[in-house]
């Protein structure tokens, strides 16, 4: 940087020099992060609307159609617009890089043109609420419902869907060239932090599944627009190959929500339990095995669908074998707790109590649907709803909130306040689970999903959850603002405040400079060198042998 | 779970269902049982699992709490034997529920000889089921009690789901193909056999899905036979199955909700402005809006959405005099 500054190439500053032009990994993560949360907020309140209409078995609160438009973009924002840009676009823009000690991406520029597109693939989602055509054909828009859906509202879907699917592919091809070339000196694969293991095992993911799902919506556009007949049953078209299309990709897209989530536990853990990641290449071999197997278990979203029962039996099979890297995961994160030194900070209890506690919930109610015969009672039953929202909001969700708080002080250069944390914490786990763990009952007892009705027998477990959702609702307020407080507010952090290993705390400032290193660090060891040592001596906070 | 709310779940299906039975409805047939015992099984091995995560976590977060803020844990990165026991269990136990499955899928997937057939039908918003002899019935499904009932499933326009949470099996029905499933039901516990609402839509469906909902009855052999005979040489013309038969309600509600065209509730007596003028709706009015539904289009809907329906008098005249009782 000094040499820049001395050849006089710095431009002057300005707002739209230093944010909109930026090809800087740090800031396009910052604006990925800042971007996703506002379009968070309106998935939440789509949610809170959802919830509100099922307090009571037959409310008016929405007409039927705008109830089915709130859970279509509920589902849309919190998959496309939240959880998938957070983990990827902002954890993975900002983290990445540094954590390998690279000076940036592979390609900076291409890197901002993913966000810029999927800026623009959000904004085309939200012109549909201004035309007054909101799609209402649920975030799975099966043909050929979704087909006869009147007004532009799905045509909006299927173009956001598109741009969205642009920008993964991109980012994706740009962390997988990334990580493969960009790595500092003695950074060799079995030395990078778990974190970039699982977003680089998401970047393939992403890669091979996505095009799936352009597939998918185009034949759709195609069907809406242009006289095809894919799924005109009259003409010969069937519409369970839009399925076969859409879960080849969107089951993968749940890893894709998964694993990056996994990898910011794998990073929180072993810093607070001050203890090294117990089985390093076992978790991060067991993401390249949920990758893999993640394209062969698709059809188990469709075992009522159509098939012959039979045929579901091999994707039972995989869908079972799924589990086993999964559990070696969970047994690994609890094995490094196991003797350790143990903070309690907000981070550390979103992943442990939050990330463990809950996803394991998740991941065993996932097992009973993967059983054909116990599908065949549970699919689409208010089940399934608890079952992928342990996943990915007992999952991937406090894996999103612990990463805030985590990398909260690298980001800002600031503290935020570690009580509120706490009490935010508190009520997201109570909150989630008074949500979601009645579902499952409601599910057996007979509910479908996206019903405004339900019978009166139900009111109680219902109202649980509605009850559950508002203190989720306030937490995330609450989260939202200590945050914010602490931007402006917050104490000043130092480089290192809790201590941790990997190269964005050990070799960059709080906040880092613009090329992140002063001088290109140089690996020597996997980055989880905590604990004491049989020889009695022990490892100080900064990694020196004491 | 609250004393209430356990009593709540208790009355669906009429049986004694509670947290013992996980909340499921009373199962209604041989199949639903082994579907349970199935489900027991898995829930007792994924509550073991789950105890001992929960347990563990609690446990190691408790007991090594750090005390002095610069302590490290134990330099220990990995034991291959420990790695290879926790892959390996979960491993077997999973093989073990999938073998248990597999043969369980086969079971259900084969009907028997000597099956009695019903085609169902899934239309926005209705399920028609039509019976051998060729009686139809709307919303209504009465099946023979003890007797192997397989099912072959249709849809007219998008995908429904047709489930029966006493029978624990849906299947999708899809348009252009035909899906089945069968069963042998037993009557309900506590001697009543007609189960309101209970054959459920479980596959989003548009405006009304919610809604798409029919009544279950199984009937002792005799009685059955009597209905289906019976259905089919009754007069069409009562209110309720011209309506489901026509397909009214996939446009018309009957509780005041919005819908493509005006709800019924509140209809007869109601000022319309048609053309600019003010007419009111009364017999006269109805029957022609069903025989000519362009003749008098009010305002706020246009001309051409509805399609003209030929109905026998006494029909057209029971509907009208339904829609009057809708107030």
């Amino acid at each position: 940087m000094e040499t820049l500054a001395a050849t006089g190439d710095v431009k002057r500053k300005s707002f739209f020099r230093d944010w909109i032009l930026t090809v800087d990994h740090k800031k396009i993560g910052i604006m990925y992060a800042l971007t996703s949360i506002i379009f968070f907020f309106f998935g939440g309140l789509a949610a809170i609307l959802i919830r509100t209409q099922l307090a009571l078995p037959d409310t008016q609160v929405l007409e039927p159609q705008q109830f089915n438009q709130a859970f279509t973009v509920h589902g849309t924002i919190m998959i496309f617009l939240w959880i998938i840009p957070m983990l990827t676009g902002a954890f993975g823009n900002y983290l990445v890089p540094i954590m390998i000690g690279a000076h940036d991406m592979a390609f900076p520029r291409m890197n901002a043109l993913s966000f810029w597109l999927f800026l623009l693939g959000g904004l085309v989602l939200f012109v549909s609420f201004f035309v007054g055509a909101v799609p209402d054909v649920g975030w799975t828009a099966y043909p050929p419902y979704s087909i006869e859906s009147q007004g532009a509202g799905l045509d909006f879907w299927i173009t956001s869907v598109h741009i969205l699917g642009l920008s993964s592919i991109l980012a994706a091809i740009n962390f997988i060239v990334s990580t493969w070339n960009m790595r500092t000196e003695g950074m060799t694969f079995n030395r990078m932090p778990l974190f970039v293991w699982a977003n680089l095992v998401t970047s393939f993911i992403q890669l091979f599944g996505t095009p799936a799902l352009a597939g998918a919506v185009t034949t759709l556009l195609l069907d809406r627009h242009f006289g095809t007949v894919f799924y005109n049953v009259q003409a010969g078209g069937d519409p369970m190959l839009y399925q076969h299309l859409f879960w080849f990709y969107s089951h993968p897209a749940v890893y894709v929500m998964i694993i990056p989530a996994m990898g910011i536990v794998s990073e929180i853990l072993p810093v607070f339990a001050r203890k090294p990641i117990f089985g390093y290449k076992a978790i991060a071999y067991s993401s390249i095995m949920i990758g893999l197997l993640g394209f062969m278990v698709w059809a188990h979203h469709m075992f009522v669908a159509g098939m012959q029962m039979t045929e579901g039996i091999p994707f039972m099979i995989t869908s079972m074998i799924i589990a086993v890297p999964t559990s070696i995961k969970i047994f690994n994160w609890l094995a490094t707790l196991w003797g350790g030194q143990i903070k309690y900070t907000t981070p550390m209890l979103f992943v442990s109590l939050g990330f463990l506690g809950l996803f394991t919930i998740g991941g065993l109610s996932g097992i009973m649907l993967g059983a054909v015969p116990l599908d065949l009672h549970l699919h689409d039953t208010y089940f399934v709803v608890a079952h992928f929202h342990y996943v990915v909001f007992g999952g991937s969700m406090t894996a999103i909130m612990a990463g805030m708080f985590f990398w909260f002080p690298k980001v800002t250069g600031r503290m935020y306040h570690e009580k509120f944390g706490q009490v935010a914490f508190w009520m997201y786990f109570i909150g989630t689970n008074l949500t979601f763990f009645p579902m499952h009952f409601i599910g057996m007892a007979g509910m479908p999903r996206r019903v405004f009705f339900y019978q009166p027998e139900l009111t109680t477990l219902n109202q649980v959850a509605t009850i559950g959702s508002f203190v989720i609702g306030i937490a995330s307020l609450l989260l939202i603002a200590n945050l914010v407080h602490a931007i402006f507010k917050g104490q000043k952090a130092v480089q290192n405040p809790w201590g941790a290993q990997t190269l964005e705390w050990t070799n960059a400032s709080s906040p880092p400079t613009e090329f992140n290193f002063e001088e290109m660090p140089v690996v020597t060891s996997d980055p989880y060198q905590f604990g004491e040592k049989k020889d009695g001596k022990t490892l100080d906070d900064d990694g020196v042998t004491a | 779970m609250s004393s209430a709310a356990q009593k709540e779940i208790s009355q669906i299906g009429g049986g004694q269902v509670g947290l013992s039975n996980f909340y499921l409805p009373e199962a209604l047939t041989g199949t639903a049982k082994d579907i349970d015992g199935l489900f027991g099984m898995i829930v007792w091995i994924a509550l073991v699992m789950f105890i001992l995560v929960e347990a563990l976590l609690v446990i190691f977060l408790i007991r090594y709490k750090r005390k002095h803020p610069d302590k490290h844990g134990k330099a220990i990165d990995g034991n291959t034997k420990a790695e290879v026991i926790w892959t390996l269990i979960p491993a077997l136990i999973l093989v073990f529920i999938g073998i248990y499955s597999t043969s369980m899928v086969y079971t259900i997937q084969e009907p028997p000889e000597n099956v009695y057939e019903i085609k169902v039908t899934g239309m926005k918003w209705a399920w028609e089921f039509e019976y051998p002899n060729g009686a139809k019935s709307f919303n209504d499904l009465r099946i023979p009690e003890g007797e192997n009932v397989l099912f072959k499933i249709y849809s007219k326009d998008v995908i429904h789901s047709f489930w029966i949470p006493e029978f624990r099996i849906k299947q999708d029905a899809v348009p252009g193909r035909e899906t089945r499933f069968w069963v042998n039901a037993d009557q309900l516990s506590g001697g009543e056999n007609k189960y309101e609402k209970r054959v459920i839509c479980a596959e989003y469906c548009g405006n009304q899905h919610s809604l798409m909902l029919a009544d279950l009855q199984i009937m002792p052999a005799k009685e059955f036979t009597a209905w289906v005979d019976a259905e089919l040489t009754r007069p069409k013309t009562d209110a309720q199955y011209v309506v489901q038969a026509n397909g009214c309600t996939s446009c018309h509600t009957i509780d005041g909700g919005k819908s493509a065209g005006p709800t019924w509730k509140g209809l007869f007596g109601k000022k319309q402005i048609v053309n600019g003028q003010e007419v009111t709706v009364d017999e006269k009015y109805l029957e022609e809006a069903i025989v000519q539904p362009d003749a008098k289009t009010p305002e706020g809907y246009s001309t051409g959405m509805m399609p003209a329906f030929q109905m026998e008098p006494e029909a057209i005249k029971n509907v009208v005099e339904y829609i009057k009782s809708l107030q």
